[in-house]
């Protein structure tokens, strides 16, 4: 392959190939330039940033709804493009949507920060985004990073509390020290199998797996726990959640939104990335007998990262059995994974919801009800790994119901944190104390926090109950079907009983903060306020979904399980 | 056409839409809530233009024929022109004549075989059970659409004048007719948008019920106004007449109602659908729409006969094979027209009555006719705007809108009974209003009284007559109400006692006011051009002079009736006006503090002037006319003679009245009772005062007797109210001495079991396993809050270590569950 030919073949790809799926990203780029230029050319006066951002936003979603059908990887293989990426580039840009709208209704940023705020927002979102589509080791590093570092920032958003500056510091810290892990373990892999492409990783390791020593394996298994810990990081999953508590209590409640909702949902997307980029092979990658792929040792020792689908070689398709081959193969791998994850989702989950208990402040309680989340939201990865190989339908309706999951979760924790924000407006303060006798003063507020609280435990009707269900019957499914087959995965009963009793031990410190906002006795030194009408219709209008959600939620159900039918 | 149901779909729901918005944002709107009144002024103006659009599309498709004033001498022509402006129905216009009974005579009218032409079909199913369905259906012809159009602009001017009327309620009030439990005068906040949410409640419910398709939503609807009519009458809460008012009003209803339902049971079980398509089909089938018991009906009635068919066939025999064997029997024995006993009335005839009457008596509670008009006087504890429009104007009227509506499926012996309780209580409710003095109760017998008109017209087959007079008379009824509330604004009272000579203070109200009082005695030029009241009374007029001449007996009684209560109506119409207006001011306090209303108040006063004076005019050159709109929605086989199976009388058919050997007699006839009523009123209360006095003394037990109101309220205490006492006396003690004693026991000895259980199960073992888990829960939740330190070296090391752990912990595991990676 000579240089022309290379670079051709690259301008191709690039042009023709990766850029029509690109258009949210690249929409997402112009505003943030666009916003930039305001910042730079002083205009900050006369533009109200907040429209542009609100625009850029919408224009992003819009377009973000149509894609091609097929699963296609784009800019040589770095990003892979299907459902799944179109389903959660379209919830991240809605979220950016109703994100916008938030900031503009709580005021903060004032004007003055406007452009560098939604510059970092925007940033962070288009991180996200690479999370949600990566398909290549470093991709996976650089997404992380282009997420984590605007978030750092936005955690000092508060320039004047020292709380602020003190979460952004511990914030960045931390996230340097995962990073640093994270690629550690990213080096090994591509240094022990000669490519970083997930799905030739995956092609690779089914090859030979037969032959690694055992010195090998074990360097293989502690290199994917490490890139582990830099999603555990994102995903603030413990024992990696330090930084969690800290940075939520410092930052303003709108930048906890963004933490809690797109960052955690692009961080379980990543997650389902990776385990199953590494322990599954995607439609259409490997339709040949495993044994006759060769071609990617000899693209690698050309000196190229470029390790494409689109080479004939590959990408051929023939009768199918080589993919069911490798699948079959990488059982180990999926099984070792399936135990990790099972392992840390039990102890997030459980560590969460523990810490809950004695917090003061809303938003570290909200922090910890993160936490528990994520660790309920990770326990679909377990049965979907486990099912993969035995059940594929199965599979596809375990990784639906993390996708319902993520779903509904973006109304409950968007409409909780917005109503922390906006009741700091009105009472300057978050200590949950504070909300005492609130049903008073501001009815439908608390009304509408009340039902996100039940919704979070998980109560029916609401819809918390649902991706609640769903995961839990994912759990359920797993472990049948496997004992079925004969294959043992008493860790997938074990999640099932842990996440009901976590379910059951965190109704207490949800209902003690309905308990004081309804039953307690209204401080006589309260100052009157009114919430304001766009802020309360903007709580109920994210409430009704949680509500009205169970009458009818099958078309989320089929546009989950679209999204998740390309991904293995 | 298509767009009608769109359109007055909307017009349907934009008061409800400004209903939502005052109920949840009501306070808070601006201006103390007094945007609340925008929000509902332009919900129903909307509703409004909507109407009016709609009536210009119907006009377009639909432009009505001119009258055939002399029917007989046309009738030739008639079976010529055959309905040219009737695309829709021409399949029938051709069809013979037919009809029914004796008086079938040589009359050919083009009519009878025809099915007025309409816009009906279905929003919504709501259920389906098999072949049975129950939607939201639309039902359109120009009978909804004039009433649409009625309703929504009374409704409009009625909104615009409560702004001003109601305007004391945007402030705290202090209610000086109400007083709580120490004798103080009631304080309370002002209600101004709760009124008019109750408004635009209302206005919804209303239109709902005239768009209605099927007899099941005209039933809901009918519910729903009668809830609004509920809340505004009670709207002055505190006040124990104004609750009580309310609840006689809404118990008296609950009794009507009970017969609609029993009729609504009737057609259910027996015709399977409650569409007015169906049912109608099903009562007077093309092509002749002669009135027959529908199969339906027979057959439930003639069930014995049924089961014996079956057992004849035997248990193998299909349901098709059934139905057919049924048919054919039912054929050739004649099951429709011979009963069980070989004679007439044949099977289901008895039912299809019974389905009438039942529908019907939801109409005389709705449109407080006798005997359950009791409510509607005491129903004016209302504001004044409600009572111009709940209850004068709309919802009462809905009970003769709803007896129009459903007129082509009552029997005759239906019609009769209508017609005797439309004649009662249209003379009855006219001696009462003589004598009252309360200026709101005169015009609630007046209302009264002029429903018992409409009735009457119905009931003796002058269907046009009816609802003509309905349309006219929601126009000067409530131009009459809101006069009188805007006397009752100026020198606060109802009592005519109390005022005299405010036409100096109050020229607008009084003059608009006397063209009410003109238009409700229909009073014109005989033959020449006169009031909106003219044309209907005179028609009703015709109808009973025809039907008089069909049925000398009855009909005489009907027609003599109906003529004496217009010479009573003209007579305490103009001593009202006369006690209002004219003569010295009879409390000089109040009189000086009277004033004109505010131009809110005025301005729909003249417009609704100018329709009562004009609405039933003829448009020049045209053949559009109110009476000629309505025509087209006369229903199907409406013009057939129809006659009686169990009373022996004839129904003539309306264009009969327009003979001029009744018209002359009819007009000469209202135009004479009109004028002595106006000159008696005008002789003892403006030449004469004191022969008032005198003549009351003279007849002091009549007059005793109309005070009381026929002592209608103390028979029905007697009857029904204090019997209900005794009988819930009586049950009360028993349950206290017996029931309570019961239950207190088992209660007691319940509750001694539980204390004891509770004891032993609850707080040692239940509460002592709980308590120990809540409490190694909570110990252990806050000592892993103990960890995070917020020490930041810390929680970087937590990284290594963190990984390390979880690497030693997974090999573990891996190795005890899995056996190796």
């Amino acid at each position: 392959m000579n240089l022309t030919e290379y670079v051709n073949n690259v301008y191709h790809n690039t042009v023709d190939v990766s850029m029509p799926a690109f258009g949210p990203e690249l929409v997402i780029c112009a505003t943030i330039v666009l916003m930039l230029a305001v910042r730079l050319f002083n205009w900050g006066r006369r533009v109200d940033v907040s429209y542009l951002a609100f625009a850029g936003a919408i224009v992003g979603f819009v377009l973000a709804l149509y894609g091609p059908a097929e699963r296609t990887e784009i800019f040589t293989g770095m990003l892979v493009y299907d459902k799944f990426t179109l389903f959660m580039r379209a919830f991240l840009l809605l979220f950016l949507i109703l994100f916008v709208v938030l900031t503009k209704l709580s005021g903060i940023p004032d004007r003055e920060d406007g452009p560098d705020i939604y510059s970092l927002v925007f940033g962070a979102t288009l991180g996200m985004c690479l999370m949600s589509s990566a398909n290549h080791l470093f991709m996976v590093f650089v997404a992380v990073e282009m997420a984590s570092v605007p978030s750092y920032a936005l955690a000092g958003l508060l320039k004047g509390r020292r709380q602020s500056s003190e979460a952004a510091l511990k914030y960045a810290i931390y996230g340097a020290g995962a990073a640093g892990v994270m690629l550690y373990g990213i080096s090994l892999v591509a240094g022990l199998l000669n490519t970083a492409h997930m799905p030739t990783i995956a092609l690779e390791l089914a090859r030979r797996y037969a032959e690694f020593s055992s010195s090998q394996l074990m360097v293989l298994a502690l290199a994917s726990l490490m890139i582990l810990v830099g999603l555990a990081f994102k995903l603030s999953a413990v024992p990696f959640h330090f930084w969690c508590p800290d940075v939520f209590e410092g930052a303003a409640a709108e930048v906890n939104a963004f933490l809690s909702v797109a960052s955690k949902a692009a961080a379980l997307a990543l997650l389902l990335r990776v385990i199953l980029g590494v322990g599954a092979v995607p439609p259409g990658v490997a339709d040949e007998p495993v044994a006759v792929q060769t071609a990617p040792r000899q693209h690698l020792a050309d000196g190229a990262l470029y390790v494409m689908a689109q080479d004939p070689a590959v990408a051929a398709e023939t009768s199918g059995r080589g993919r069911e081959e490798a699948v079959a193969q990488l059982t180990p791998v999926r099984n070792y994974m399936g135990w990790l994850v099972a392992f840390v989702a039990a102890i997030t989950c459980t560590f969460g919801n523990l810490a809950a208990y004695g917090q003061t402040n809303i938003k570290r309680l909200l922090a910890y009800s993160t936490i528990a989340h994520a660790g309920y939201m990770m326990m679909a990865a377990p049965p979907i790994l486990t099912l993969v190989g035995l059940d594929s339908s199965r599979a596809h309706d375990a990784a639906a119901a993390l996708a319902l999951y993520i779903a509904i979760y973006l109304f409950m924790n968007l409409g909780a944190f917005a109503i922390v924000a906006f009741l700091r407006n009105s009472l300057r303060s978050e200590e949950i104390a504070d909300y005492a006798g609130l049903v008073h003063r501001a009815p439908w507020v608390v009304i509408c926090f009340s039902i996100i609280l039940f919704s979070l435990v998980g109560l029916p009707p609401l819809a918390g109950f649902l991706g609640k269900f769903a995961v839990f019957a994912a759990l359920a499914d797993g472990y049948v079907v496997a004992s079925q087959a004969g294959v043992s995965a008493s860790h997938l009963l074990w999640l099932l009983v842990i996440g009901g009793v976590n379910t059951a031990i965190s109704l207490f410190y949800y209902v003690r903060v309905v308990k004081v906002m309804t039953i307690d006795p209204e401080p006589e030194s309260r100052t009157p306020f009114s919430v304001g009408v766009f802020p309360v219709a903007y709580v109920v209008l994210l409430t009704i979904p949680l509500v009205v959600l169970i009458f009818s939620w099958n078309f989320l159900n089929e546009w989950t399980l679209q999204a998740a039918a390309q991904l293995f | 056409m298509e767009s009608l149901p769109v359109l007055l779909g909307l017009a349907v729901l934009a008061p409800l839409a400004s209903f939502f918005v005052i109920l949840l944002l009501g306070p808070s709107l601006g201006h103390g809530g007094k945007s609340a009144a925008y929000v509902a002024i332009g919900a129903i103006v909307l509703a409004g233009l909507l109407s009016f659009i709609s009536l210009g599309i119907w006009l377009a498709n639909h432009w009505p024929e001119a009258p055939h004033d002399d029917h007989h001498a046309a009738a030739s022509e008639h079976a010529g022109d055959a309905h040219e402006g009737e695309s829709q129905n021409a399949k029938s216009a051709h069809d013979s004549h037919a009809s029914e009974g004796v008086a079938g005579d040589s009359h050919a009218a083009s009519h009878h075989g025809s099915t007025p032409p309409k816009v009906s079909g279905e929003y919504y199913v709501l259920a389906k059970i098999g072949d049975l369905q129950l939607s939201i259906s639309y039902y359109i012809d120009s009978l909804t659409i004039a009433m649409f159009c009625m309703v929504t602009l009374i409704a409009s001017c009625i909104h615009v004048y409560a702004t001003g009327y109601m305007h004391d309620e945007l402030h705290d009030i202090t209610d000086h007719e109400a007083h709580t439990a120490d004798g103080e005068h009631v304080h309370r906040p002002g209600r101004f948008h709760r009124f008019f949410q109750y408004l635009s409640l209302f206005c919804f419910s209303m239109l709902g019920l005239v768009l209605a398709g099927n007899v099941l939503m005209v039933f809901v609807f009918w519910e729903l106004v009668g809830i609004c009519s509920y809340f505004l009458i009670g709207f002055y809460i505190e006040r124990k007449s104004a609750t009580n008012a309310a609840n006689k009003a809404f118990i008296v209803n609950r009794v009507g109602d009970f017969g609609m339902i029993i009729g609504l049971m009737a057609i259910w079980s027996s015709l399977g659908t409650f569409a007015f398509d169906e049912l109608f089909e099903a009562v007077r089938p093309g092509p002749s729409h002669v009135l027959q018991t529908p199969d339906g009906m027979v057959y439930a009635s003639a069930q014995d006969r049924v089961r014996d068919i079956a057992r004849e066939l035997g248990p193998d025999a299909t349901p098709d094979q059934l139905e057919t064997a049924i048919q054919e029997r039912a054929t050739t024995e004649n099951w429709r027209n011979v009963g069980p006993d070989g004679k007439a009335p044949g099977y289901g005839y008895w039912l299809l009555i019974v389905a009438g009457v039942g529908i019907f008596c939801g109409c005389v509670g709705k449109s407080a006719q006798f005997p359950l008009h009791v409510w509607l006087p005491d129903a004016m504890e209302g504001p004044t705007p409600v009572s111009a429009l709940v209850h004068s104007a709309t919802m009462v009227a809905a009970g003769v809108y709803l007896a129009a509506r459903f007129y082509p499926f009552f029997a005759p012996e239906v019609l009769f009974v209508i017609a005797i309780v439309g004649a009662i209580t249209l003379f009855m409710a006219a001696t009462i209003a003589i004598t009252a003095t309360d200026i709101k109760r005169v015009l609630a017998y007046s209302t009264i009284s002029q429903l018992g008109y409409m009735m009457l017209a119905i009931g003796m087959g002058g269907w046009l007559a009816g609802v003509m007079h309905l349309v006219t008379h929601a126009f000067f009824k409530s131009l009459l109400f809101l006069c009188s509330g805007s006397v009752i604004h100026a020198v606060h009272t109802n009592e005519m006692p109390e005022m005299g000579g405010l036409i100096k203070k109050m020229p607008w109200t009084a003059y608009t006011m006397l063209i009410g009082c003109l238009a409700i005695a229909g009073a014109g030029i005989p033959f020449v051009i006169g009031l909106s009241g003219y044309y209907s009374k005179d028609a009703i007029l015709e109808q009973g002079h025809l039907f008089m001449t069909t049925n000398p007996g009855w009909g005489a009684v009907f027609f003599w009736a109906a003529a004496g209560g217009a010479a009573i109506t003209a007579f305490y119409m103009f001593r009202m006006w006369y006690m209002t207006f004219l003569g010295k001011p009879r409390n000089h306090h109040r009189y000086d503090h009277a004033h004109e209303s505010p131009w809110s108040m005025v301005a729909p006063l003249v417009i609704l002037a100018v329709f009562a004076v004009g609405v039933a005019w003829p448009i020049p050159f045209s053949s559009l006319r109110l009476s000629t709109l309505l025509e087209q929605a006369r229903p199907a086989g409406g013009l057939n003679d129809m006659q009686g199976v169990l009373v022996n009388m004839v129904w003539p058919n309306e264009h009969d009245s327009h003979a001029a050997s009744h018209v002359i007699p009819a007009t000469l006839i209202a135009f004479g009772t009109a004028l002595s009523g106006i000159l008696l009123a005008t002789m003892f209360y403006v030449w004469q005062p004191h022969l008032a006095g005198e003549v009351r003394q003279q007849f002091s037990p009549i007059h005793r007797f109309l005070v009381n109101k026929w002592w209608f309220d103390e028979l029905y205490d007697w009857i029904f109210v204090k019997p209900t006492h005794v009988v819930s006396g009586v049950a009360a003690r028993f349950d206290r001495n017996w029931i309570d004693w019961i239950v207190d026991g088992s209660a007691k000895v319940t509750r001694r079991f539980a204390y004891g259980w509770e004891w032993l199960a609850d707080r040692v073992v239940v509460d002592g396993f709980v308590n120990v888990f809540a409490g190694w829960m909570y110990s252990l939740g806050l000592a892993t809050r103990r960890v995070q330190r917020g020490n930041l070296r810390e929680y970087v090391l937590f990284i290594l270590v963190g990984a390390l752990v979880l690497f030693v912990v997974i090999s573990i595991f891996r190795v005890t569950y899995a056996g190796g990676s």
